[in-house]
């Protein structure tokens, strides 16, 4: 069994009573436990709706999104929170950083919610705050800290809960290519570590260099899938992959 | 989900902006201060009012003087008037009887007098105890090479009254009748006796006091009004031609009236007085603490000489040269302070002028709780505007921190521990404005007491050192809850805003 299986989403818009603007139009993708999948696309092509969804963040307006066999779309507002919690770790472009809290105060914000006492959640933002190379760096503001470092601490504040899923949604995209490579060794390391990755870019190189599969959406739909042939291959459209052509 | 993991966000969050949140917390700070403030005055002034009244048998009381040939209406609302007519002169009738009810004359207008054979009758009205006439009258007054013209002497039933702690030397007078005075420590002072020892030193000495010339003075007007013989001794004296006359008339058409009035006191010969007394006693002037006697106390103020009873009433017999006696004042004392005003009701239909100290007392106590009261309400619209404060600032908050929100959201915070952060946060400003406008308010009646005890002492002759301001315990309890609660009311909305905030729009890049 896959551990994400979405099944003909769709997610539409209403804006100002106007005819709904849909996202994503019947999308389907299973998702297999340990994958580093990048989902590629053109702004505009549902690859972050698609993401939003799977981490329980929004939800579809028709179609299934089942994670460990978990109807997403079935959950109440508060199962939902918990799901987040416990199985989902986000990391954003923009970091979302508070930036009235120190390092380790960020880091530990989903154990606030998660109930963890504070000198629980000092230990555990420190563990990971060491492991993203800022173990240094706990007291720091986000104001005082680069772009890269902020990153870092955002990755660590996604990570400490151990969720089996950890969703980027184009973590690299404030960052230049050499933070970017930082933040992505930290993220291949992650999938090392047995945790499935799942990664919205429009980069194509930064795909092609670090997952272990690629998922292309354009107009709402998957319509490229690497996933069942060899790395580079074709598509599962039978075109070639122009990434891959390179 | 543990709270004092939420209270801590919450704190971190009312840290981000102290200057806002300060300003939102001293709304409630004033509310909270003006509230216990005027509650606590109102309490204060309460146990004033009771402290000083219900002590010394002062409930069992009542004040009874003649009626003056008028009674008053107590229940102006059940006037009507009958009749076809439009509402306005309905209106304009009812309020002019209202007007003349309010001081009706009784059967014939004849004024009850206070005499013996009245009193007699008037003490065997249910529950009352005794009916004493209060003396008070002026007497010329020599001591040795001292002299006063005219010193206020009040005749105490001692057997009764013992105002102890007021002795300073001395003892008190033996019997009703004995020749035996009392002395006030202020008459000795203007006499030069300074010290208390010097005071002390007159017990035993002899004392005269006297009248001249038949003229009695009951109730002296205020200085340089002159009295009725005065007056008409002065009118002889200009020997006014028949122009004059008329002229003075046209001033006042009474004035043959007063003149006969004149005439008539001048018939009912009054009999000089003169009569030796021994100083047995010094007394002082109460202090705070001394047992105080509204009626009796209060009415002998200038008092400088004080007479057994039964000599006070042999001297106002001598000087009224005989005949039956007509009194200015007695006290009633009932049986039961609950049966106090019943008594007084009765005293006012047999046509008399009575005031019961528990009756005053009832009236002020109602004046003061519906004055408190309303006073409160005016203080509980600053704790209105308070919470509006507290609703912008909270609703300010959420919109600046909407991405911030978001990222609740997006690591697992439900709806309902967002709400909670929010909620905490505006009740710790409620907490602490509450808190603090308690605190304050407790300080500042230390001062506020200093402040109104010094200014009672400066115009009024009561002794009082109790407090103006009493903080009630209830109050403690319910200021910071009552701010509390005001903030978590306001919190409500803006908590509902901060839950319904979409992560996927509030984490968008932009």
């Amino acid at each position: 069994m896959p551990l994400v299986s979405a099944n003909d989403v769709w997610r539409e818009y209403r804006m100002g009573g106007a005819e709904p603007v849909a996202a994503l139009r019947g999308a389907s993708l299973d998702i297999d436990a340990g994958e580093f999948t990048c989902l590629l696309g053109k702004s505009g092509s549902g690859k972050s709706t698609l993401m939003n969804l799977i981490g329980g963040l929004d939800r579809p307006t028709r179609g299934s999104i089942e994670v460990e066999g978990r109807d997403l779309a079935k959950l109440g507002a508060r199962e939902l929170s918990f799901y987040r919690r416990k199985m989902v770790g986000f990391v954003f472009q923009s970091f979302n950083l508070v930036s009235s809290m120190p390092a380790w105060e960020n880091v530990s914000l989903p154990l606030v919610f998660a109930g963890v006492k504070r000198a629980e959640r000092r230990k555990r933002a420190g563990e990971l705050l060491e492991r993203v190379g800022l173990g240094r760096r706990a007291g720091h503001k986000p104001t005082e800290l680069s772009g890269g470092e902020q990153q870092r601490v955002a990755f660590a504040r996604a990570l400490v809960s151990n969720p089996k899923l950890l969703l980027g949604d184009e973590p690299t995209g404030n960052l230049d290519s050499a933070t970017s490579q930082q933040i992505m060794r930290l993220i291949v390391e992650e999938n090392q570590r047995g945790t499935t990755i799942i990664m919205v870019t429009h980069d194509p190189d930064l795909a092609e260099r670090y997952a272990t599969r690629i998922v292309r959406m354009a107009d709402g739909v998957v319509v490229q899938d690497s996933a069942g042939q060899a790395a580079g291959g074709l598509t599962a459209h039978g075109a070639p992959a122009r990434e891959t052509a390179r | 989900m543990t709270w004092l993991s939420m209270i801590g966000l919450a704190l971190s969050g009312l840290l981000r902006k102290k200057g806002r949140n300060t300003l939102t917390m001293l709304g409630v700070f004033i509310g909270v201060f003006a509230l216990t403030m005027i509650i606590s005055l109102g309490q204060g002034l309460m146990s004033v009012i009771t402290g000083t009244v219900s002590g010394d048998d002062n409930l069992r009381q009542i004040s009874l003087l003649p009626g003056f040939g008028i009674k008053q209406n107590d229940k102006p609302e059940e006037i009507s008037i009958e009749g076809d007519m439009s509402e306005r002169r309905r209106d304009r009738l009812r309020r002019a009887a209202i007007a003349r009810s309010q001081l009706r004359q009784t059967s014939g207008g004849q004024s009850n007098r206070l005499t013996e054979a009245a009193m007699a009758e008037l003490a065997r009205i249910p529950h009352v105890q005794s009916i004493k006439p209060l003396i008070i009258k002026r007497y010329a007054v020599d001591m040795g090479d001292k002299h006063s013209e005219s010193t206020q002497t009040f005749g105490v039933d001692f057997s009764r009254r013992h105002p102890e702690e007021r002795v300073i030397a001395g003892r008190y007078p033996n019997s009703a009748g004995a020749d035996e005075v009392m002395i006030h420590e202020y008459l000795l002072y203007t006499w030069g006796f300074i010290t208390e020892e010097q005071a002390a030193s007159v017990v035993g000495k002899t004392l005269v006091v006297f009248t001249r010339n038949g003229v009695s003075e009951e109730f002296p007007q205020a200085n340089g009004t002159p009295n009725a013989a005065d007056l008409q001794a002065a009118i002889k004296e200009l020997k006014l031609t028949e122009e004059e006359m008329a002229a003075l008339l046209k001033l006042s058409p009474r004035l043959p009236e007063i003149m006969a009035k004149m005439r008539g006191s001048d018939t009912k010969k009054s009999q000089p007085v003169r009569r030796e007394l021994r100083i047995v006693g010094v007394l002082r002037e109460p202090e705070a603490g001394d047992k105080f006697n509204l009626l009796e106390d209060g009415q002998s103020s200038q008092a400088d000489l004080f007479l057994p009873d039964g000599l006070a009433d042999k001297l106002l017999r001598e000087a009224s040269g005989g005949g039956e006696m007509s009194y200015q004042r007695a006290l009633v004392m009932v049986d039961d302070p609950a049966n106090a005003e019943a008594v007084e009701q009765k005293l006012r239909d047999a046509g008399y002028t009575a005031f019961s100290v528990a009756a005053v007392l009832k009236r002020l106590e109602s004046s003061l709780t519906v004055v408190t009261v309303i006073l409160s309400f005016l203080t509980g619209i600053a704790l209105v505007v308070a919470t509006l404060g507290i609703v912008n600032t909270m609703i300010t908050s959420v919109l600046e921190r909407t991405r911030e929100i978001g990222v609740w959201k997006a690591v697992g915070a439900t709806n309902f521990q967002v709400q909670i952060v929010f909620i905490i946060e505006s009740a710790l400003i409620g907490l602490f404005g509450g808190g603090l406008g308690l605190g304050v308010a407790a300080l500042s009646m230390i001062p506020g007491d200093l402040i109104a005890r010094n200014l009672i002492a400066q115009r009024t002759s009561i002794p009082f050192d109790g407090a103006v301001f009493i903080l009630p315990y209830w109050l403690i309890a319910t200021g910071p809850l009552l701010g509390t609660y005001v903030a978590v009311l306001a919190a409500i909305y803006p908590a509902m805003r901060a839950a319904r905030v979409d992560p996927v729009t509030a984490l968008r890049h932009d």
